[in-house]
């Protein structure tokens, strides 16, 4: 009996064990970058169509001093020097960098987008107060960087590092000033060579265009986006790659590519973006002058709309004419027998929340706190880029495609949204239950579905072998919405041919003749 | 895009300490012996704590988790018991839109050793050791708080507890455990915590300490009891202001309850059990009132024994 008593509590402690040994925390992060080696250096790439610049030399970059003057021998010296004595952190920054500025840049603008999507709290009247750009280190934070306001600073931001970086490689092919680790073998190569000429950096060039125009649209983050600017160009120089007058032109290159574009987002329309009470209040008769029923907050206390006049906002490389002309036919009114057909297929899918849908629900929700609809197409662009081996300039190019795309197709949504100013499932039918939270502004068209389908129409240019792929998440990411409970499907069909076209427009004026290809 | 509803979480751990107390308690199933029986749990809060500061959101309104659970406890020897419990659990909002969850939870399994008593005719003494160990048995989502059924790790935990009476039926018990947690998986492909993006659906949970002090009486088939419960969790971060609650938080809380059991006279090994808790303090945690009430029957499997001797014990 006391054998078997004992028995019995071994195989229970064995049992613990097991579960406690088996308890690995550690977590796999996708997204691994490996020390870029690009396929092609794109040596014309000074050569491609500007976003926003004139044209490659519309800011001067001075000649370099000569590989044989004192001043860079003077260079050199220190450069080895510093090779000499680099500690781990240093060589930890490297590593992190070898991985390419460009997707680095991306993964660092997913992350500020994520800490800045949190929706101000309301006041004890009921009111809720608006972020301000002048205080944003105040409650609420500035930004909020919803959806709008994420498409649009991913795309600002992507084409400043594009335009800077086609310019640098304009001078790097005029001038030719081999890497330091090309120039002097006592220099270390701590990142793979290359034959790119090293005048001016492209690192220091990504990192003044980047990081000054960060600046801007996460003022409060201005700490952590200087930090990390400084580490890249100093990657830059720890590595061999560039001695410091590299550094120093491609950092006055980048911050004065981003002067350009920070004019242009001074005067794009955001700043009025919000509106105000009283516009507020006319967007009703949008709805109300075709005999619909017109929107209202679901939120307690009711929320104004969100950017109701984002559709205003400057697209990139079209006009608001040309979104004009995209923007669908109206959406069925409220109460006729083709929307409560459209109502009662919600309310199916409210009452029928398989689990396998709900995890579509919340794959593609993206939603407060996360990186937003186009946050997640640029994770899925990371990947695709990462394993493409692009060159910086390149990596760069399809980054800067895939985010002014779905900033036109934010405008575009938000554009059909307050047009027509319509109702979601839930305001129609309170029984309506959903898989997570009801956006604060119009049904038709889907955000998601927009954002999505403009998405996967870049990629699918880009790499058309994943094409499939692409239209498959696009696809997914839109029904997701009609799963939750929170779009009709006609505004998940209206939101991809509206996506799709906005998407095939930046193809077709701009990506398919820019030179690259 | 979403609204926001910054929210809440998570009133399945206040299922916690009711299911516990059997694994917490100083009582031991003779040998032979099996309880068994239903318990109903109705755990409600509006107030929150968003980080540590107490608020309520009109996106949520009150949140309501109801929780059908069945528990047994069989003695394997008089030392040494196994203890399983299954809950079915339903949430509910009464505010906003989100839909309510229901479905089977995790199942618990544990083992409680007598390892120490020592009786006299004044006092009794004993300390147990428990082992328990806990899994989900659905893939419910534990990304949807507060309205998940709970937070999806599988968990194992070691405790230890005091229990001291007096002859006349007073007694006080002390115990505290460790519980080691497993990393979960969300839905999505990353997540944004502690200050950083994560680009993967793995979250990394942390453990948790929790402990428990309860005085009572016990004597001739009723007990009755008061509770004081803390739990800490060793880790995770605040909901930010306005932020979705999220998986890995810091939830802690304080918390006060009653509990009284009742042998009933007939049918003889019936006993219907009722409790009460309420948070006193917390942090991401929602502010709850809980309600327990169920019925306990208890099989003798030994032929020279009796229910008395079981209650007694």
């Amino acid at each position: 009996m006391r054998t078997k008593f004992h028995t019995r509590i071994i195989l229970a402690a064995i049992a613990c064990l097991v579960f406690v040994t088996s308890c690995d925390k550690s977590i796999t992060l996708s997204e691994q970058l490996t020390p870029l080696k690009p396929a092609d250096n794109d040596a014309d790439a000074g050569t491609w169509s500007m976003v926003l610049m004139t044209s490659p030399s519309q800011i001067a970059v001075a000649a370099p001093t000569d590989v044989t003057s004192d001043a860079y021998k003077a260079e050199l010296a220190s450069l080895k020097d510093i090779q000499s004595k680099l500690n781990q952190n240093q060589r930890n920054a490297i590593d992190y960098w070898s991985g390419g500025g460009v997707l680095r840049w991306d993964q660092i603008f997913r992350e500020l987008v994520a800490r800045y999507n949190l929706p101000p709290s309301p006041n004890a009247d009921g009111s809720y107060p608006v972020p301000d750009a002048e205080n944003p280190f105040a409650n609420p934070q500035y930004p909020f960087s919803n959806p709008p306001y994420a498409s649009r600073s991913y795309a600002y931001v992507s084409a400043t590092i594009y335009d800077a970086l086609k310019a640098a490689w304009y001078y790097k092919y005029l001038y030719n000033r081999p890497a330091p680790y090309k120039t002097d073998s006592g220099v270390t190569a701590l990142v793979p060579q290359t034959d790119m000429p090293a005048y001016p950096s492209e690192d220091a060039v990504m990192s003044g265009a980047a990081a000054e125009m960060l600046k801007v649209l996460f003022p409060a983050a201005v700490e952590e986006i200087t930090l990390k600017a400084g580490e890249q160009r100093n990657a830059a120089l720890w590595s061999g790659k560039a001695t410091s007058s590299d550094i120093a032109a491609g950092l006055a290159l980048g911050k004065s590519v981003a002067e350009l574009f920070k004019a242009r987002a001074a005067n794009d329309g955001m700043k009025t973006a919000g509106g105000n009470k009283a516009l507020w209040e006319g967007l009703k008769a949008n709805a109300t002058s075709r005999g619909d029923v017109a929107w209202l907050s679901l939120e307690t206390p009711p929320r104004p709309p969100m950017l109701p006049f984002f559709y205003k906002v400057t697209p990139f490389k079209m006009t608001y004419d040309d979104i004009a002309a995209l923007r669908p036919g109206p959406p069925p009114v409220a109460y006729s027998t083709e929307m409560n057909g459209e109502v009662e297929e919600v309310k199916w899918y409210s009452n029928n929340l398989t689990r396998e849908r709900l995890a579509i629900v919340h794959k593609w929700a993206d939603g407060v706190g996360t990186y937003t609809p186009a946050g997640h197409w640029n994770d899925i662009a990371a990947e695709h880029i990462r394993d493409a081996n692009f060159s910086e300039v390149r990596a760069a190019r399809a980054f800067a495609l895939l985010n002014m795309t779905m900033h036109n197709a934010a405008v575009a949504c938000w554009d059909t949204k307050f047009f027509y100013f319509n109702a979601r499932p839930c305001q129609l039918d309170n029984s309506i239950k959903t898989g997570t939270g009801v956006p604060n502004f119009p049904a038709y068209v889907s955000g998601h579905s927009t954002f999505s389908a403009s998405g996967a129409a870049i990629l699918s240019y880009l790499f058309p072998d994943h094409a499939g792929d692409f239209e498959a998440y696009a696809n997914e990411a839109s029904m997701s919405r009609l799963y939750a409970g929170i779009h009709y499907r006609s505004d998940c069909t209206g939101g991809l041919a509206l996506g799709k076209s906005v998407g095939n427009f930046l193809v077709d004026h701009f990506a398919s003749v820019d030179g690259a290809d | 895009m979403k609204r926001i509803f910054t929210i809440l979480l998570l009133s399945c751990l206040g299922c916690l300490h009711l299911q516990a107390q059997t694994i917490n308690d100083g009582f031991m199933m003779p040998k032979k012996t099996l309880c068994t029986g239903l318990l109903y749990t109705h755990d409600q809060w509006t107030k929150y704590w968003e980080g540590t500061l107490k608020r309520e959101n009109g996106n949520i309104g009150t949140i309501t988790t109801q929780s059908l659970m069945w528990m047994g406890t069989y003695g394997i020897t008089d030392k040494l018991n196994v203890i399983a419990m299954l809950p079915y659990v339903k949430t509910k909002a009464s505010m906003g839109t989100l839909h309510s969850m229901e479905g089977i939870q995790d199942i618990t399994v544990a083992l409680k050793y007598n390892f120490f008593s020592h009786k006299t005719e004044k006092f009794t003494l004993r300390f147990f050791g428990v082992g328990a160990f806990s899994t989900p048995l659905t893939d419910y989502t534990p990304d949807f708080l507060p309205l998940s059924l709970g937070l999806a790790s599988t968990t194992g935990s070691a405790r230890l507890t005091g229990y001291f009476a007096l002859s006349k039926g007073w007694f006080i018990n002390a115990s505290g455990a460790y519980t080691l947690r497993s990393n979960v998986t969300l839905d999505r492909p990353s997540y944004y915590d502690d200050g950083k993006l994560y680009n993967t659906d793995e979250v990394k949970m942390p453990n948790v300490f929790d402990y428990s002090v309860s005085i009572g009486y016990r004597a001739h088939g009723l007990q009755a009891q008061l509770d004081f419960m803390r739990q800490n969790t060793l880790g995770g971060v605040d909901i930010r202001r306005q932020d979705m609650p999220f998986v890995s938080n810091r939830m802690n809380y304080t918390k006060g309850g009653a509990l009284i059991m009742y042998y009933l006279p007939q049918p003889r090994g019936l006993a219907v059990r009722g409790a009460v808790s309420y948070t006193l303090d917390g942090r991401n945690v929602g502010q709850s009132t809980t309600l327990m009430g169920g019925l306990m029957y208890t099989f003798i499997f030994k032929k020279n024994e009796t229910t008395s001797d079981v209650y007694e014990n």
